[in-house]
């Protein structure tokens, strides 16, 4: 129990054993396989949204304040330009390749222009998050076709058909580059000791560079099964995702500095932020609550960091 | 006489930064002044100096937070729960000694919990005001129940009008709240400590300076003066919503980065954020006037804000150009 990530993650176990725990002892009725589909229905935006984010965080290049803002946007252009005449064919590639610019953009800010990623993405928050709405005066975009509707509703096997061919692939994926590949082992080194990583020749400017555009990326994908799920573009979908995604990420025993975490214990960890909040909502407890209790989440993730373990050294 | 290379250094020296930010207001003053007849009109210009009074006190705390390399997101949700304060305190009949107190008296409460969490706590600031704006909104829905208060005693409204010697009261205390802060600032070992602090947290330490107290008093300041901003939104208002103060704290951010504190810290220019408050609120006016809706609000600031250290870094001669050619490799 001396390894920093064990800890976190038995942090993230014991949080799942309370939440099942206290939902259980209020309403028994709570554990049935239909609410367990919904919460994965639920998580795939958010899985994506904190994949981005994760390996941004693992590489010690800061975060990304603005994926929120990134898909409410998304989602908004890409119904934008369906109603400008692009064909709907289009719409699965218009939502990755917008997204994609978007994180790009970030990318240029803080790796070309130099600036501290805290302040460009929250700079770029505001504006994608503003874009969206003036650009729709807050209304709903429609027009999504329907054939894309069934993958956003529907299941396969019993498992929400987006979570299924979006959320495992791209974790398995992520989690196959940072085990096995050279890139992988990069990205944890130059989060580790971004001086000495720079020293045995690792690209950080670009493989960071890299990394923005695939949260962009990311991003465009929960955009597009947002417009699947909701059949319109909502310019509020991404609201409050930048805070669900930093407690998902550092719940999941990503530490905040880069270098250490894994990117299972992130997608654990949105299943968590996301049962809690539909288990809240199965009780009819509004969802103003849920924000106070991811935030809590958050902050308790970056504290247990700070605990003094004492126990520890006798285990 | 040509100005001597002594007094261009002074000047530089005194604020380059002012400088170009005056010239800004005064540009925007200009630009907006030919597009709209209505602009430089008394009353424009008193709105003008009306929507900005929340901002620059608020502002002023945040160069302190910024000064000592820290942020906060959640300032303006902080005045939104003073405000609650207030606004009970009024409809609870309590005297209006006692009503303008409550205000910076919360601010300070909630400052110290802020401050906690980051200094004591270690949590990176961004990270942790984050977690906070979401704890602070389930408090202000918590409090308001979904609904507002409105309708507030008058009272309150009476004093924050009240024009001493023809000068607006907002007016004087902001001019007092500056004038402390500065001297604070410049004068005294703790306006020191702060830009110490900001500049090398280790080196401050090593040289005998109380980092954290320093750190979270800088977040206790900026409590108490979002708390002040509370009496002064409650009493021109006369309502409390649940949306109360939300994009204040990007504007804060921004206005005190266009003003010249270095986001990194170690630099404050209580001057410059000055300036950065009355460029930001008289943009959001000349959109306004020329008919731009008022969404548009925050995209401006964004981008204004991204601009604005963009051009600093280009300046300063932080981005080499053959990198921005050659793309992000």
């Amino acid at each position: 129990m001396k390894n920093p990530h064990h800890r976190s993650l038995l942090l993230l176990a014991t949080l799942w054993l309370v939440m099942l725990l206290i939902f259980v002892l209020i309403r028994p009725a709570i554990l049935q396989l239909s609410m367990a589909e919904s919460v994965l229905h639920f998580s795939s935006m958010l899985a994506l949204v904190g994949l981005g984010q994760a390996l941004l965080i693992l590489s010690g290049a800061g975060m990304d304040i603005s994926v929120g803002g990134m898909v409410s946007l998304t989602a908004i252009l890409t119904m934008m330009a369906v109603q400008a005449g692009v064909p709907a064919a289009l719409i699965p590639l218009l939502a990755l390749v917008i997204g994609l610019c978007l994180g790009l953009v970030n990318g240029v800010l803080v790796i070309s222009c130099r600036l501290l990623s805290l302040i460009a993405t929250l700079g770029t928050m505001f504006a994608y998050g503003g874009l969206a709405l003036a650009l729709t005066g807050g209304a709903t975009v429609s027009g999504v076709p329907g054939w894309l509707l069934p993958w956003g509703r529907g299941t396969l096997l019993g498992i929400p058909a987006h979570f299924l061919t979006t959320v495992m692939p791209a974790y398995l994926i992520a989690a196959a580059v940072l085990a096995l590949t050279p890139l992988g082992r990069w990205i944890l080194a130059m989060g580790n000791n971004e001086r000495s990583a720079r020293l045995v020749g690792i690209p950080v400017g670009r493989i960071r560079f890299i990394l923005y555009g695939v949260s962009g990326l990311l991003s465009g994908l929960a955009a597009l099964i947002s417009l699947a799920w909701f059949g319109s573009g909502r310019p509020d979908i991404g609201t409050n995702m930048e805070l669900e995604s930093l407690a998902a990420v550092l719940l999941g025993g990503v530490a905040i500095a880069g270098g250490r975490g894994g990117v299972g214990g992130v997608l654990a960890a949105v299943l968590l932020v996301v049962g809690l909040q539909a288990g809240l909502q199965y009780l009819n407890i509004s969802s103003s609550w849920q924000l106070g209790v991811v935030g809590l989440l958050l902050i308790l993730a970056l504290l247990s960091d700070r605990l003094p373990w004492r126990f520890a050294k006798r285990v | 006489m040509a100005a001597s290379p002594a007094s261009l250094r002074l000047v530089r020296a005194a604020g380059g930064r002012e400088l170009t930010l005056l010239a800004g207001c005064l540009l925007t003053v200009l630009v907006f002044s030919l597009a709209s007849p209505y602009f430089l009109l008394a009353a424009n210009l008193a709105t003008i100096m009306r929507n900005s009074v929340e901002l620059l006190i608020i502002g002023l705390g945040m160069t302190f937070v910024l000064a000592i390399g820290g942020i906060d997101v959640s300032v303006g949700l902080v005045m939104g729960l003073g405000a609650i304060g207030v606004g009970q305190a009024l409809l609870a009949g309590l005297p209006l000694w006692l009503v303008v107190l409550i205000g910076p008296l919360c601010g300070t409460l909630i400052g110290a919990i802020t401050g906690s969490v980051i200094v004591f706590g270690r949590i990176p600031a961004i990270v942790a005001t984050i977690g906070l704006l979401g704890i602070y909104r389930t408090a202000i829905y918590a409090l308001l129940g979904g609904s507002w208060l409105s309708g507030l005693p008058t009272g309150l409204t009476t004093l924050v009008r009240m024009t001493p010697a023809g000068v607006p009261l907002p007016v004087i205390v902001i001019l007092l709240l500056y004038l402390l802060a500065y001297l604070l600032l410049r004068w005294t070992p703790f306006g020191l400590h702060i830009l110490a602090v900001g500049q090398d947290e280790a080196r401050a330490r090593l040289a005998g300076v109380a980092v954290r107290r320093v750190r979270f008093l800088a977040y206790l300041a900026s409590g108490c003066l979002c708390g002040i901003a509370a009496v002064s939104y409650v009493g021109t208002y006369r309502n409390v919503e649940m949306t109360t103060g939300a994009s204040m704290s990007l504007d804060a951010i921004a206005a005190v980065v266009l003003g010249g504190t270095s986001i990194l810290g170690g630099r404050a220019s209580l001057l410059g954020t000055l300036l950065g408050v009355v460029l930001l609120r008289m943009l959001v006016n000349g959109f306004t006037l020329i008919g731009v809706p008022s969404l548009w609000q925050s995209v401006v600031t964004g981008v204004l804000l991204l601009a604005a250290l963009i051009a600093e870094n280009l300046v300063s001669g932080q981005i080499p150009w053959h990198r921005l050619r050659r793309g992000a490799a």
